[in-house]
C-alpha cells in the first residue's frame, strides 16, 4: 500500500505530452463536477428540493479520477454522494439534473427526485441502490456475466467508508476474489458514516487493509489528487481486464457539506459550514495545467452547469402516469 | 386443462395434453430436466448456489449438470445468500440469465434486500431501462424435521412486494413446465419448489418445448359441491380429501393456481360462482397468507353467488417444530381438508 501524490510523481520524472493531456482532462472533469456541485448548492438553498441532495463537494477528484480510466462498455455502480460518477462516465448534465428534479427528461423518466437513481445501460451506468452496500453483490453479479460471456469489461463499484461495513462487501468480495472477477472497488473514505466519525467505527486506519483478507491488492490513494486516483484505478482496471481479479482502492477524501444539503451537522466541529475545500482538488490539479486553460475550463463548466439547469427546469415533471410504469418487463404481467 | 363446467363431477383432469409424449419421473428430476434443457437451449443460462456443483445440491436436484455444463455455468458458491441473489440481479441486468438455488426458501430472508429491493425494484427505480430475467429456486415447505428456519412457506411475501413473479408447482409436469417458463420470463421469478414433493412421481412431457404458462390455474378435479383452491403440497392432499368425500356423494372441485403472481382469479371465481362455496388451503401459516388474499378476492368478485363464507385452512400460527411427527400436525392434513370441506358443504 502506498500513497503517492501527482506532485511527487511529477517531480520524479518530467511530464510527457500524454501526461499533460491527462492532467488537463482531469481538470476538465473535476471542474465540471464542481460547477454542478456549486450550482446544486445554490439551487437547493434558493428553491428547496423535493427529496434529498447528498452533496459530493470535495470528493470530485475521486469520482473523476476513478471513472476516467473506464471505457464506455465498462459497468459503473456509483455511490449516492454527488453525480460526478455518472457525469464523467458520459451522462449529460441536464439528464442528471432532470432526474434530481423529477423531470421526465431524466434518465428514469420522471420517477426521480433527489439523489440516487441515474441509469444509462448504453454506457454502462447501471444504477444505485437505496440500501447502501447493495452495489457490492450486484456488481459482482455483473462481473460474473462479463466472465461468462467472455467480455473484457470491467465493473467499477463505488462506496463510502460507511457502506464498507456492510456484510454484502464480505460476501461479494470473497466470491469475487475466488472467481477472479473483473472488479474495481473504489472506496470514497470521507471520514464520516453520516454522523459517526470513521475513526470511531473502524478498528484500523485504512479500509484498504481489508483487501488482504481476500488476497487482493488494497491501495490507499490521496482522494484529493485526481491524477493519483486515476493512476491507481488505471492499474486496477488493467489488472481486472487481464483476468487477475479485483482490487480495492481507498481514496482518502473529505466531506465538506452535510450528509444531505440542509443537514445542520450538529455532530461535527471539524469544518465550517461553507464551500471551502481544504486540499482542493482543483488547486492541486492547477499545479499541473496551464492557468489560462484551467480558467477556460472553469468558465466552460459553469456555462455547462447553468445551461443544464435551464434545460432540466424546462422539462415536464413526471405525472401520475409514471407511477405504474416500469414494474414489469412485459407490462401486462402481474396480478 | 380449462374449467369446463359441463365435466362430470369427480372427473380428475389430466394435466398433460393428449398426444404429448411423457415419461414417469419425480418432481426433482423434472426440475433437473428443465434446467438441463434450458442450459442446452440458451448459453446465457447459468446457475449458482451452495453445493449445486459436484454434489448436485443438498436435495440432489442439480445432479449431473456440473458434469455436462462445467464449473463456469454451474457455480458452487460459499455461504453467501446476499451474493447468490444479489449477484443474480446484477448478472440478469448485464446479459445473462441466472437460475440460482437457495438451499432452503427460508434463506431468502437472509437475502431479503436482494429479493425484495433489488430483484423486485431495480427495473422500476431505473425507469424501466433494465431487465432482470433471474430465477431464484426456493425449496419450500415441511420436509421431515428440518426445523423452524428450514420449513416455512413464505410465498405470500413474494406476492406482497410488487415486481416479483411467484410460481409454486404442485406436480412433476408443472415443476418442469413452470420452471422453463420462469427461465424464459423477462422478469424475476421466485420459484417455490416443495422439498417434500421432490420424490413424487408423475407423467412429465419429454419434449424440450413443454412450457406451462404463468397465470393459468389448473383445475385438477371437477366437482359441484365446493371449490377448493390449494397450492403446493396441499394440492395432492386436497385431491385425497376429495376422493374420500366422493364416497359420500360430495364432489369437490380442486383448483391449483400454479402461480400466485400473476394470479388467475378468473378460473377461481368462475368455479366458485358455480359451486357457491370456497375453501382455500395453504401450507403457510393461516394468518396473512396467499390464501387470505385469494379469499378476499373471491368475496369481492362473487359475494352474491356465495352460499357460505369463504373458509381458509393453513398451518397453525406457530413456528414449525423440528420433530418430524409434530411438524405434520402443524400443517393441514388431507383429513383436515376433508373435514373442513364436509362442514363447509353442510353450512
Amino acid at each position: 500500500m502506498s500513497t503517492k501524490t501527482a506532485k511527487e510523481a511529477a517531480d520524479a520524472a518530467p511530464a510527457t505530452a500524454a501526461e499533460d493531456a491527462v492532467a488537463l482532462e482531469a481538470y476538465r472533469e473535476v471542474t465540471r463536477i464542481r460547477a454542478l456541485e456549486l450550482l446544486l448548492n445554490r439551487y437547493v438553498k434558493e428553491h428547496g428540493f423535493g427529496g434529498f441532495w447528498h452533496p459530493g463537494l470535495g470528493q470530485e477528484a475521486v469520482q473523476a479520477g476513478a471513472v476516467m480510466p473506464l471505457r464506455d462498455e465498462d459497468y459503473l455502480f456509483y455511490a449516492h454522494r454527488g453525480l460526478g460518477y455518472a457525469l464523467v462516465k458520459g451522462m449529460a448534465p441536464e439528464v442528471l439534473l432532470g432526474d434530481l428534479l423529477g423531470r421526465t427528461g431524466g434518465s428514469v423518466g420522471g420517477k426521480g427526485g433527489g439523489t440516487v437513481h441515474f441509469v444509462d445501460p448504453d454506457i454502462g451506468v447501471l444504477g444505485q441502490g437505496g440500501t447502501l452496500g447493495s452495489n457490492f453483490v450486484l456488481g459482482a453479479g455483473a462481473a460474473t456475466s462479463v466472465q461468462l460471456l467472455g467480455e473484457d469489461r470491467v465493473v467499477a463499484i463505488f462506496f463510502g467508508d460507511g457502506a464498507a461495513a456492510r456484510g454484502t462487501f464480505h460476501e461479494a468480495a470473497l466470491q469475487a476474489a475466488v472467481w477472479k472477477l473483473p472488479i474495481v472497488w473504489v472506496c470514497e473514505n470521507n471520514g464520516w458514516h453520516l454522523s459517526a466519525p470513521f475513526s470511531d467505527q473502524s478498528p484500523t486506519e485504512d479500509i484498504a487493509d481489508r483487501a488482504s483478507a481476500y488476497g487482493v491488492p488494497g491501495v490507499v490513494v490521496d482522494g484529493q489528487d485526481a491524477l493519483a486516483v486515476r493512476a491507481a484505478t488505471l492499474e486496477a482496471v488493467e489488472r481486472a481486464r487481464a483476468g487477475e481479479g479485483p482490487t480495492l482502492i481507498e481514496a482518502k477524501t473529505l466531506r465538506i457539506r452535510g450528509h444531505y444539503e440542509g443537514d445542520p451537522q450538529k455532530y461535527r466541529d471539524d469544518i465550517a459550514d461553507g464551500l471551502e475545500v481544504p486540499r482542493d482538488p482543483l488547486k492541486i490539479l492547477r499545479e499541473r495545467v496551464p492557468a489560462a486553460e484551467a480558467d477556460a475550463l472553469d468558465a466552460a463548466a459553469a456555462e455547462e452547469a447553468d445551461g443544464a439547469l435551464e434545460t432540466a427546469l424546462a422539462m415536464p415533471k413526471g405525472g401520475p402516469e409514471v407511477i405504474t410504469e416500469g414494474v414489469w418487463a412485459d407490462e401486462e404481467a402481474g396480478s | 386443462m380449462s374449467a369446463t363446467p359441463t365435466a362430470a363431477p369427480g372427473t380428475l383432469v389430466s394435466e398433460v395434453p393428449d398426444g404429448v409424449e411423457t415419461e414417469r419421473i419425480g418432481y426433482a428430476w423434472a426440475i433437473n430436466h428443465a434446467l438441463a434443457e434450458e442450459m442446452r437451449r440458451d448459453p446465457r443460462v447459468w446457475m449458482m448456489g451452495q453445493d449445486i456443483g459436484k454434489m448436485g445440491g443438498v436435495f440432489g436436484v442439480t445432479r449431473g449438470l456440473f458434469d455436462e455444463f462445467g464449473p463456469m455455468r454451474v457455480r458452487d458458491t460459499t455461504i453467501n445468500e446476499t451474493f447468490i441473489v444479489g449477484g443474480a440481479a446484477g448478472a440478469a441486468m448485464t446479459g445473462t440469465i441466472p437460475v440460482v438455488e437457495l438451499q432452503f426458501a427460508d434463506f431468502g430472508l437472509v437475502a431479503g434486500d436482494e429479493i425484495f429491493h433489488k430483484l423486485a425494484k431495480w427495473r422500476y427505480m431505473h425507469g424501466g431501462k433494465l431487465e432482470l430475467p433471474a430465477v431464484v429456486r426456493l425449496p419450500t415447505g415441511v420436509v421431515g424435521g428440518a426445523g423452524a428456519e428450514h420449513s416455512q412457506s413464505l410465498e405470500a411475501m413474494g406476492m406482497h412486494v410488487p415486481g416479483l413473479k411467484v410460481a409454486l408447482p404442485a406436480t412433476p409436469a408443472d415443476a418442469k413446465g413452470l420452471l422453463k417458463t420462469a427461465i424464459h420470463d423477462r422478469n424475476p421469478v421466485l420459484f417455490f419448489e416443495h422439498k417434500g414433493m421432490y420424490r413424487m412421481k408423475g407423467e412429465v412431457p419429454t419434449g424440450d418445448d413443454y412450457l406451462v404458462p404463468f397465470g393459468v390455474a389448473a383445475v385438477r378435479r371437477h366437482g359441484d359441491a365446493a371449490t377448493v383452491v390449494a397450492t403446493g403440497l396441499m394440492v395432492p392432499r386436497a385431491l385425497e380429501a376429495a376422493e374420500k368425500l366422493s364416497a359420500e356423494g360430495i364432489e369437490l372441485e380442486v383448483i391449483d393456481p400454479r402461480t400466485l403472481v400473476p394470479l388467475d382469479m378468473e378460473t377461481i371465481v368462475t368455479s366458485v360462482e358455480r359451486t357457491g362455496r370456497a375453501l382455500v388451503v395453504q401450507e403457510a401459516v393461516r394468518t396473512a397468507g396467499a390464501g387470505a388474499e385469494i379469499a378476499a378476492r373471491i368475496q369481492e368478485a362473487v359475494f352474491f353467488a356465495l352460499d357460505a363464507p369463504v373458509w381458509r385452512l393453513g398451518a397453525l400460527d406457530t413456528p414449525v417444530p423440528q420433530d418430524p411427527d409434530l411438524e405434520q400436525l402443524v400443517i393441514p392434513s388431507a383429513t383436515q381438508i376433508e373435514a373442513a370441506a364436509r362442514e363447509l358443504v353442510a353450512l
